[in-house]
């Protein structure tokens, strides 16, 4: 107890820090709103059901695009590991559009969907879909051919050797493919609500900076880079879980 | 004691799928099935714009993005876009490669500063830093000082825990074996100790630099405004979407050449590391 | 013992063609006989493609030059007849170490509560009761490798294929390994290729010894090297100190050899 709390000292340093700077005036309370200020404005946006409700259309955008992008990137690289005209079709589109800016997505998505839910969870998708997929196909690419070569003695066919030995051997690499994808669409979601959207946590965010309620423009701030800090975390306690077995 | 917290990071796979095959041979047969496949792209996707199975604007043919581009490019607007988003995101960069580095090695030599930014960072590395974007811009104004420290803010937490990572590797025979010489507590950090974690810190900056991009458009895009972002932010407001595209076609080159010319530094300075010799 | 040959290993000739570079003469006309129940050790130095051969005799690679029949048959796929054990272990390291050995009983016409029973018998024969639930990273070389050993002969193969399964422990349990692999063998007796290049390992464990000389691959000399009773004490007897020597000198020349041969 005493040691987390030791440890985590210095983030309320700087909260009270934060307050007295405000309190004192040593910063324009305009700029830096005082802390017990951020909390008390969002306890209201709660109250009025402003942040649930542009929160969860937020989550919801999230959750989609997120899900589609681990689902089909990540059969797509297991696909691709597996067949090898798959590969030899496919592996140059995938390096090909690795290395693009994922926001200059943003604008196009926009001009093919509008301002609504579709054109933020196609970003997601098409923006999360490449690390997870890269994760897939490395991972079951290295698939140690002596496990392969264990199961198939041992009497495993095409399909169990892929659920059997390909799957696992590759869980550790995609798992960290799906966890760069998760950091993504929380950036993802945030800069295309910023830029162009109507309802969600960017467009909150926006909104309340441009009616120039900063105490609410901060807290929904902290409440969303709370919220992708507890997704990570959460998702490395069950990444953790699914690979106790590795050394 | 205070222990160095995980710090692994969410890490845009910066190998990966690059490392394959060794020799001339391969190497010039990869960039002719690379390069054809993106002609192959290109085709299909002017022949499927002219198709009319989309109108003009869902998907305009590829030679108008490029007849755009060239249009650009004669009226000087290209290179205006272009410079500033490569200096907003390049000179973000370099802020937070240099603090980076320096900020991960007084973490893992000092231990107060370890124990006063350890949760700093670890907390901060996976939250959507974008967010704070409005506040940036509160602070900063909206012209170059607030994209580069949105850039900063946003690619200095790769580099603070690869350096950090990359220390704590270092192999401690060789750091003996070097005292053991003489050697004193600062030449042990900048001849011993930096250089044998270089490979990890530049793997950081590999991931870092393509974050940069990434978030100087962003902010381009929020705030208007010139750059690459802004232009292609613009364009798609007034429903031009050869602008768009053009935008996409421009942005996607710079991200290549930035990555490629990275990974190539790389190979520069790790000319004693083994990864070279494998790649020879 | 039965004298009908079991495996019968006749003019196999393998070319290895790597994704990229040289095609490689691997094997060259090998012929080669194992009996019923034998334990034969195919000793060589590193590169002489006796690896290969085992590989072939799994049904691992495909036989192109030449024919491979195990009980008449001719080899055309991996099966349950043939246990393999490698010599990093090839467990599967998501699974514990009962889940590993219960993975080859799998497919085995047997009831859940006699898969249960037979793995954890065999847990108890190579001696890692208590471990059932440990997953290989948390084990021991020499534990890891008594799990693989335990995951094969759960299935009950009638052929062993083992490939240099000691090379990766150190010589203690090496040594140990050994000698507890024959009191298995004696109390379920299989036949057995042992591929080793250690020629005390070969004289030790094996029937007879085939010597295989360096690149490509040949059978060189088999020897014989079936002693009354083995049992560490037999390590210093005279007998089995001349038959190293005499082995050592066949297997001297070709490792010379192959070293000549890798050297830039």
């Amino acid at each position: 107890m005493t040691r987390a709390a030791l440890r985590y000292l210095p983030l309320l340093i700087l909260a009270v820090a934060w307050e007295a700077a405000a309190r004192l005036n040593i910063v324009s309370a305009l700029a830096l709103p005082p802390l017990s200020h951020v909390a008390a404005a969002w306890v209201d946006l709660v109250r009025d059901g402003d942040l649930i409700d542009n929160g969860l259309t937020s989550l919801y955008r999230l959750i989609a695009g997120f899900l589609l992008a681990v689902g089909v990137g990540g059969a797509l690289g297991l696909a691709m590991a597996s067949w090898r005209w798959l590969d030899a079709a496919l592996r140059p589109l995938v390096e090909l559009f690795y290395p693009l800016p994922k926001s200059a997505l943003i604008p196009v998505t926009v001009l093919w969907l509008g301002f609504g839910d579709g054109s933020k969870i196609l970003l997601i998708f098409l923006g999360c879909m490449i690390p997870v997929t890269i994760g897939a196909y490395n991972g079951a690419r290295g698939s140690d051919h002596v496990l392969v070569w264990s199961a198939r003695s041992m009497g495993a066919g095409r399909v169990r050797l892929l659920w059997d030995v390909v799957m696992p051997s590759a869980l550790p690499e995609l798992l960290n493919g799906v966890r760069t994808a998760l950091a993504l669409s929380f950036i993802l979601l945030v800069s295309s609500e910023l830029i162009s959207s109507q309802r969600g946590f960017g467009y909150l965010i926006g909104y309340l900076g441009d009616n120039g309620s900063y105490a609410g423009m901060f807290a929904v701030v902290l409440t969303v880079a709370f919220l992708g800090f507890a997704a990570d975390r959460l998702y490395q306690i069950l990444m953790r879980w699914f690979l106790r077995w590795c050394e | 004691m205070v222990r160095v917290a995980d710090h692994s990071a969410p890490a845009a796979g910066a190998d990966g799928i690059a490392r394959t095959p060794t020799g001339r041979l391969a190497i010039a047969a990869r960039i002719a099935t690379r390069s054809a496949a993106v002609v192959l792209l290109l085709v299909a996707w002017e022949i499927f714009a002219r198709s009319g199975k989309v109108t003009p604007f869902m998907l305009p043919p590829f030679s108008a993005v490029v007849v755009r581009i060239y249009t650009d490019a004669i009226t000087g607007v290209l290179w205006i876009n272009l410079g500033l988003t490569l200096y907003r995101a390049l000179a973000g960069f370099l802020i937070a490669a240099v603090a980076g580095i320096a900020l991960g090695a007084a973490m893992s030599r000092l231990r107060p500063v370890r124990w006063f930014f350890d949760p700093i960072v670890s907390v901060g590395f996976p939250m959507p830093k974008i967010a704070f974007l409005p506040i940036v811009m509160l602070w900063l104004g909206v012209y170059d000082v607030s994209k580069i420290a949105m850039v900063v803010f946003d690619a200095i937490f790769p580099v603070v825990t690869a350096t950090i990572a990359g220390l704590q590797a270092v192999d401690k025979e060789l750091l003996w074996s070097a005292r053991n010489m003489g050697a004193g507590e600062r030449e042990l950090m900048w001849q011993i100790a930096l250089p044998a974690a270089l490979p990890q810190i530049l793997t950081g900056l590999q991931v870092a630099l393509p974050i940069a991009l990434i978030v100087a458009v962003i902010a381009e895009m929020a705030m208007g405004g010139y750059g690459l972002g802004g232009a292609m932010m613009g364009a798609s407001r007034f429903a031009d979407s050869r602008g768009v595209f053009a935008g996409i076609v421009e942005i996607a080159i710079v991200g290549y050449a930035l990555i490629k010319g990275l990974a190539f530094i790389r190979a520069r300075l790790l000319a004693w590391h083994q990864e070279a010799e494998e790649r020879s | 013992m039965d004298d009908q040959a079991q495996i019968v290993i006749d003019g196999v000739t393998h070319t290895y063609r790597p994704a990229h570079g040289r095609a490689v003469l691997a094997l060259s006309d090998v012929s080669l006989e194992v009996r019923a129940r034998e334990f034969l050790a195919l000793l060589g130095p590193s590169g002489c493609g006796k690896s290969t051969l085992l590989y072939l005799v799994g049904g691992f690679l495909p036989t192109e030059v030449g024919r491979i029949l195990v009980e008449g048959r001719p080899v055309s796929a991996p099966g349950p007849d043939r246990g393999i054990v490698f010599q990093h272990f090839a467990l599967f390291p998501w699974k514990t170490v009962r889940a590993n050995v219960l993975y080859g009983l799998e497919r085995q016409p047997l009831s859940r509560p006699e898969r249960e029973q037979r793995a954890q018998a065999f847990i108890d024969l190579v001696g890692l009761g208590g471990f059932e639930e440990s997953y290989p990273s948390q084990l021991s070389g020499g534990m890891r490798q008594r799990t693989a050993l335990a995951r094969t002969l759960a299935f009950d193969p009638s052929i062993l294929l083992m490939d240099e399964p000691f090379g990766a422990l150190d010589a203690q349990t090496r040594a140990l390994m050994q000698t507890e692999l024959l009191g298995i063998w004696r109390r379920t007796p299989k036949t057995v290729i042992f591929v080793t290049h250690d020629v005390q390992e070969a004289v030790y464990l094996a029937d007879r010894v085939a010597v295989m000389s360096t690149r490509p691959g040949r059978i060189k000399t088999i020897v014989d090297t079936r002693f009354g009773d083995r049992n560490p004490s037999i390590l210093r007897s005279k007998q089995f100190v001349e038959k190293v020597d005499e082995i050592w000198d066949l297997v001297r020349v070709e490792a010379i050899k192959a070293q000549e041969d890798t050297a830039p």
